[in-house]
């Protein structure tokens, strides 16, 4: 199983280093991590993943920039909006993590879209960041909307992904922290360890729906 | 006023919690300013009351803070949601849990045999590196891992980098 933290930021956008931000993943429990704009490769044996996140763009142009980066092996996540285009981009092939359901309105994300999320294999996204530095009602937001999804998480079995949007090393958590702060939005020891292992999940080849045997 | 016996006390735990980034002067006082904001917002106070943190020490930047026994879990997760102190941003690493202090001072001195030294890979006298085409002064230096800070007196931020990443003079 690999653990994975879904998205950093390294410098220029942070203040880390891909570098220093692998060395210090390693130190914290990690395998793998997606680095934003940053092209694929191991240090420390931390595998550096590549990243793409859309964000303020609509459906038409998230399909044409699916359109260039295909066969890339970039991770392509999409931010959430409104509830007609997370339904839209959810059932969307290339597209494999949403994000920022945290910061999207309380009906944005329906059983609706967790149907078809859970078809298609997309997984979401559970920003660590809203918890750690929110406060008061930004916190209280981020907390509801998790706990909410979670009720949809065990009744369509979606895949999940972690992740802490670190912009610096100061902002990982070690594993054992951010098992901490799920258990805060419901999540159990094996909810937490399948969300860690998600990306290996969504990035795994799709077996076919028939098996040929003969 | 008498002190209690033994069996009447209330039963404490002890946090050994490292402080990061390394080097980084904190106040006793405001880390605990900053350990009660934390708890505070994220369990309220009827947790808070009943978890009474509070910070021991902090030696060799290494803090050992108290709660009562049965809310350690709850410290914990709280201590991960602490990012500032007195507008410096710091984390806190949760490294043991023990029932007493001794145990956790012996576990620093055992941790301080194990670092590396510091300003390993780079001479004492090379204070001064570039990165990214700019100059930067270097403030921390542990093993592999180097903290800059830009040279000049606008832009004292600190950038967290790799002694890879340092570009020859």
């Amino acid at each position: 199983m690999k653990i994975t933290d879904a998205c950093v930021y390294p410098y220029p956008a942070g203040d880390s280093s891909i570098r220093r931000l692998a060395l210090e993943a390693h130190a914290l429990g990690y395998d793998s991590i997606i680095a934003a704009e940053t092209p694929a490769c191991e240090i420390n044996d931390v595998a550096i993943l590549s990243g793409m996140i859309l964000t303020d763009i609509s459906a038409k142009d998230v399909i044409n920039r699916i359109k260039q980066n295909k066969e890339s092996g970039v991770i392509v996540s999409v931010q959430a909006r409104d509830n007609g285009f997370n339904r839209a981009v959810g059932g969307m092939n290339g597209i494999h993590i949403l994000r920022g359901v945290h910061a999207v309105e309380k009906y944005a994300f329906d059983h609706v879209t967790a149907k078809i999320v859970a078809d298609n294999g997309t997984a979401i996204d559970l920003d660590l960041s809203p918890l750690i530095s929110g406060r008061g009602h930004t916190r209280q937001k981020a907390i509801h909307r998790y706990l909410d999804l979670m009720t949809l998480y065990r009744r369509y079995k979606f895949p999940l992904t972690i992740s802490s949007s670190a912009r610096s090393v100061l902002d990982m958590r070690t594993v054992r922290e951010v098992s901490g702060l799920c258990s805060i939005i419901g999540m159990d020891t094996e909810d937490v360890e399948q969300a860690l292992a998600g990306v290996a999940r969504i990035t795994a080849p799709k077996e076919t729906a028939v098996k040929v045997i003969s | 006023m008498s002190v209690r016996p033994p069996t009447l006390r209330e039963k404490r735990r002890y946090l050994l919690a490292r402080i990061e980034p390394c080097g980084m002067p904190v106040d006793g006082k405001d880390l605990y300013y900053a350990i009660h904001e934390s708890v505070t917002t994220l369990w309220g106070d009827v947790v808070t009351a009943a978890m009474q943190p509070a910070v021991i020490s902090i030696e060799d930047g290494h803090a050992i803070l108290r709660c009562r026994r049965g809310t350690e879990r709850e410290c914990a997760i709280a201590l991960s949601t602490l990012f500032t102190c007195r507008d410096c941003q710091i984390v806190l690493r949760v490294i043991a849990t023990s029932g007493t202090i001794e145990s956790l001072r012996d576990r620093i001195k055992s941790m301080a045999h194990h670092l590396p030294k510091s300003t390993g890979d780079i001479p004492a006298e090379t204070e001064e590196c570039t990165f990214d085409s700019r100059a930067f002064q270097i403030v921390q230096c542990d093993g592999h891992k180097v903290d800059v800070i830009e040279k000049g007196f606008k832009n004292t931020h600190r950038l967290f980098l790799t002694t890879e990443d340092l570009e020859e003079k």
